[in-house]
């Protein structure tokens, strides 16, 4: 059996463990640089505001307290995840995590009984131990327990554990009113093709000849309806290999034309590229920089470069790659466009271990392993950007904008929650703080007047 | 620049440079005297091992206020808060109440379960019919006296 721990508005719920106020009102965390709503609590959904929506159209319901809007805090939700996934890790015998709120569990040799009892008793320990809600699905593959763990959340009634043999009544009524489009791994556009061959259901892709799917579309496909039928075919080792391309990017908090502004965001990108890079064991053999225009704005010119530098031989010197970020920069930079969003990427990865040494083309520098393994373990310890390549760090406009971010309560030791021992205590003591710092800005401008 | 070979030149002359040797010596016959805790395999205590029995289901927290001064909870102090122990009696909890997080003795009082206080300023809350949520037990409190 395996089973799929899925986190409800996994966001919001992380911050909701740690701001007990939210609890019950409509939340909503957006992206990067305050852009556009990611994550929403179910009173949220129920006011009607899509996923995306951009945040500057539902300032004035967070102005007038009718909803609440949070920055994106990655350290919190990436260390409230590790601590999901350990636990689970502690109670089963072999775990996956799919998605940072996602976790695949493998139940093998336990009875459909036992492994109802495992997961409710999992769904409550996660709630009590961690303050997450979560809903799990359970089905003898992954495709099922992909749509166990969907009704599970969909339907009150299975109270947040759903289990689907895979031949029961149950499944067939689920399969039969499931569009296709909503089966893991069928896209959009695939769903478009199938609707022409008359398969609109998850039951019509279950019952389709297996061969004709092969030919006709391809062996993924094939492998999704035996998936269905209750086989166990697709692997998820595939998550496991070394990702094939890193991507970094970002949006500036303002555009900026400026050639300095724009080369520190790369360089800020490409390090933390060459970081995961390491982190994974690859190497990269091109690099890739790319620059947008903000294309919502018509009145304002439009420019969508990019530029491909490949490396003489495969490198995750963070040097060698900001070479190529700069010669790419100075490649495709045109200072009369004002840029909205830069970004690096490393490809054709290659396993460092596996590389071999060209005798035609040796390494373009003397390779300091130490060295990169050094900067990577003081930021690591010390916090990102500690130690940097030859950075000028002021405040700039392509920092991200990050005002409604909550504390990052369990990776900082000076952003903790506050907890009262009488009731109004907790804002009391934000309330002196306050008036300490306006007590402060206004001796300060006392100083200042007779100066003036 | 990629594509450039690079130049390394090395910051002493060639023939400055030690020359690789062993700088392990064997000798034979008796070396020195062996320590005497040799056979002791040393393992500095570890205050997270004492305090932090369930590291993914314990959260730190900071006091806020005084009317738990009685049982050694003064403003700022660190809280260590253990998510995974059932509440007994007497234990000191993070209990949410109405949308706020408060520490409480969670304790007897004329006879039924109260969250209590040691200032006489705020009187025990009845758990019996409240909404009260348990958040987590407190397990230790580190009260810094040097910062």
């Amino acid at each position: 059996m395996i089973g799929l721990v899925d986190a409800n508005n996994f966001y919001v719920s992380c911050e909701r463990v740690f701001q007990p106020k939210l609890e019950g009102k409509p939340v909503g965390v957006m992206s990067n640089n305050d852009g556009c709503v990611i994550a929403r609590s179910a009173e949220l959904k129920a006011l009607d505001i899509p996923m995306g929506t951009p945040a500057f159209k539902l300032e004035w319901l967070r102005q007038r307290g009718e909803i609440h809007l949070l920055s994106s805090n990655y350290e919190l939700y990436g260390d409230m995840s590790a601590r999901l996934a350990q636990l689970l890790r502690d109670a089963c015998p072999e775990i996956a995590p799919y998605s940072i709120d996602e976790m695949f569990v493998y139940l093998e040799g336990f009875t459909t009984e036992q492994c109802e009892a495992l997961g409710r008793k999992l769904r409550q320990r996660i709630r009590r131990h961690l303050g997450l809600p979560v809903c799990v699905g359970l089905a003898p593959t992954h495709t099922l327990a992909k749509l166990a763990n969907h009704l599970a959340k969909q339907d009150p009634h299975y109270e947040g554990v759903c289990l689907l043999s895979g031949q029961d009544h149950t499944t067939e009524a689920l399969l039969k009113r499931t569009p296709v489009g909503s089966v893991w791994g069928v896209g959009r556009r695939l769903a478009e093709r199938l609707a022409i061959g008359d398969i609109n259901t998850a039951w019509d892709l279950r019952e389709s000849d297996e061969k004709w799917l092969r030919k006709r579309f391809s062996v993924v496909l094939a492998r999704t309806a035996l998936e269905l039928r209750g086989t166990s075919c697709l692997e998820m080792n595939a998550l496991d290999q070394p990702r094939q391309r890193i991507m970094t990017s970002r949006s500036f908090g303002q555009p900026t034309g400026v050639f300095t502004e724009v080369h520190n965001a790369l360089r800020r990108h490409a390090q933390r590229s060459a970081e995961k890079l390491r982190e994974q064991g690859s190497m990269a053999r091109a690099v890739m920089v790319f620059l947008n225009t903000n294309r919502h704005r018509r009145d304002q010119p439009q420019y969508f470069p990019q530029a491909l530098i490949p490396l003489p031989s495969p490198s995750d010197d963070t040097r060698v790659i900001l070479d190529a970020v700069r010669q790419g920069l100075e490649q495709i930079h045109r200072p009369r466009f004002r840029f909205m969003k830069a970004g690096v990427m490393l490809l054709d990865l290659v396993d460092a271990k596996e590389h071999q040494l060209s005798l035609l083309h040796p390494p373009a520098r003397d390779r300091h392993p130490f060295l990169m393994a050094t900067v990577d373990q003081i930021n690591q310890r010390m916090g990102q950007g500690t130690i940097n390549f030859g950075m000028t760090d002021a405040p700039a406009a392509w920092q991200l904008r990050c005002a409604h971010r909550s504390n990052r309560f369990t990776t900082r030791w000076d952003e903790l929650m506050k907890v009262g021992t009488h009731p109004g205590a907790v804002a009391a003591a934000e309330a002196k703080e306050q008036q300490r710092k306006q007590q402060t800005l206004a001796s300060a401008k006392r100083v200042t007047q007779p100066r003036a | 620049m990629p594509g450039q070979s690079f130049h390394f030149t090395p910051a002493l002359p060639l023939s400055a440079q030690p020359l690789p040797y062993l700088t392990f010596l064997g000798r034979a016959g008796f070396s020195g005297f062996p320590s005497p805790a040799q056979d002791y395999e040393p393992c500095t205590l570890d205050l997270n091992i004492r305090l932090v029995k369930n590291p993914t289901q314990t959260f730190y927290v900071t006091a806020t206020g005084n009317s738990m001064e009685g049982w050694g909870i003064f403003e700022g102090d660190l809280l260590i808060v253990d998510r995974g122990i059932e509440p007994r009696l007497g234990h000191i909890l993070v209990a949410m109440l109405e949308g706020e997080a408060l520490i409480k003795r969670y304790a007897l009082y004329q006879g039924t379960p109260h969250l209590c206080s040691t200032h006489p300023h705020y009187p025990p809350l009845p758990l019996e019919g409240s909404d009260c949520q348990l958040w987590g037990v407190v397990r230790a409190v580190i009260h810094e006296y040097v910062r």
